[in-house]
């Protein structure tokens, strides 16, 4: 079935991508700016993508309710796939550019530990069968990882610093065109729906294989003489 | 509490001499890579001088993950049990385990420390300031370690994942620590890395305790 927010994502992104196409191309890197309409939404998913996943973590542990595991299972999910997409978008972008496919830059090297914090996180929750236990330990884990995403930003920017400041968000005036900057933050909202759209049903499915993996009522779970009982009005 | 910590790092501590793992087999595997480094990359003595520093703090955080999984570490199911049933708080058991952690990784960090400097020569002015960069270092790792130690100890848990766990986040570390070694090479100030290396150490510190319980409760 078809949800609302999936229509709203599909139509947002289709536009962004119109305006992607259709606004002029920058006076120094041409049509290669075009590329900025991925990447920079995607970056900004890599961290909005942390965030969920780590308030999901607390409210779980404050909750114990398992809706708010499966949103930040799916939150982490959808975070690797927009982390790396920044990362590759960035390589191809920075290949022309800078004239190297990676640069030990602060922000760079920053998203590539994000990516990899990631990883991590998905390869924990895949590695447990219990649903409750999976949810305490990736939960504990997300809550340390992402308390460390600052302090991983401060040491690499004390490292290094070669990536543009920033454009957009920056006291005063904004160094972007108007056109330039209307299609840039379509983007950006045109992403946010999406993942929005995107989480939403991935942790219905996260809730559904939970669902499958929970015994049955009758089957046998301590022994033959102890089974689960029938849930009434519910149950699988 | 505090009589449960000291409990338990005696406890840590004295498994470990029994076991025998960090000193008979991670310090020796460790040294091994420090050795064979020269022969992959080539016999550039300035070179070498030059990366001898680095390479020590690569091969702390990647053999200081075998020292926080070592054997020893891993409570099993039924002391677990003993210890929850005498009422130890899991923040104790974190405490106790990390500290031990912390003793036997700066064990390993001098013992790697001694042979970098034999092996690459690097050139430290104020090696004294390794006495607060090494403890400080080796915490956070040890912290970091038996966080993963404990989220990935388990029936059905893939203990291989810690690695991965572990190093990501322990770049704040790896940076400072480097950094800081970095200045003393160069007469610079390192108090911005070694402030760097007590905030991490401190959020690592809370965030273990605080996750002691849930952590508990698998």
């Amino acid at each position: 079935m078809i949800k609302p927010l999936d229509v709203a994502a599909g139509l947002m992104l289709a536009t962004a991508l119109v305006l992607g196409l259709v606004v002029p191309p920058d006076a120094v890197q041409g049509d290669l700016q075009r590329m900025m309409y991925v990447h920079v939404p995607s970056a900004w998913l890599a961290y909005l993508s942390f965030a969920t996943t780590l308030v999901a973590g607390i409210a779980y542990l404050r909750t114990r309710r398992m809706r708010w595991d499966h949103i930040a299972g799916a939150s982490g999910e959808v975070g690797v796939v927009f982390t790396g997409l920044a990362l590759v978008t960035g390589s191809i972008w920075g290949k022309p550019v800078w004239g190297v496919w990676w640069t030990w830059d602060a922000r760079l090297v920053l998203t590539a530990v994000m990516f990899f914090v990631y990883l991590g996180y998905l390869a924990l929750r895949r590695s447990f069968d219990d649903p409750e236990v999976r949810a305490r330990r990736a939960s504990v884990y997300g809550i340390v990882a992402v308390a460390q995403i600052p302090l991983v930003h401060f040491s690499v920017v004390w490292w290094r610093g070669l990536h543009q400041p920033a454009t957009v968000l920056r006291p005063g005036d904004p160094q972007i065109d108007g056109p330039l900057l209307a299609a840039l933050l379509a983007a950006v909202f045109a992403f946010t729906v999406v993942f929005a759209a995107l989480v939403s049903r991935r942790a219905e499915v996260n809730r559904l294989e939970d669902l499958i993996a929970a015994p049955s009522a009758g089957e046998p779970v301590a022994g033959s003489g102890v089974a689960v009982p029938p849930i009434v009005g519910g149950g699988r | 509490m505090i009589r449960h910590i000291a409990i338990l790092f005696r406890a840590h501590l004295r498994d470990e001499r029994r076991a025998g793992e960090v000193t008979l087999v991670i310090v020796p595997f460790g040294m091994v890579a420090l050795l064979v480094v020269p022969m992959a990359i080539g016999i550039d003595t300035p070179l070498l001088d030059r990366i001898g520093p680095g390479l020590f703090w690569v091969v702390l955080l990647l053999f200081g993950t075998l020292v926080s999984q070592r054997q020893s570490a891993s409570l099993s199911e039924s002391r677990r049990d003993t210890l929850t049933l005498l009422g130890v708080d899991p923040a104790a058991r974190f405490a106790a385990a990390a500290m031990a952690g912390t003793v036997l990784l700066t064990l390993f960090a001098v013992v790697a420390g001694t042979v970098t400097f034999m092996l690459y020569d690097p050139e430290i002015a104020n090696p004294a300031w390794l006495g607060a960069i090494l403890p400080l270092t080796c915490a956070g790792l040890a912290m970091v370690g038996t966080i993963a130690t404990a989220v990935t100890s388990g029936p059905g848990a893939r203990s291989s994942l810690a690695p991965l766990l572990v190093v990501p986040v322990s770049v704040p570390l790896l940076l400072a620590a480097a950094q800081a070694t970095e200045g003393l090479r160069a007469s610079a100030g390192i108090l911005r890395w070694l402030l760097l290396l007590c905030v991490v150490d401190v959020i690592l510190a809370l965030a273990g305790v605080l996750t002691a319980r849930p952590l508990e409760e698998s």
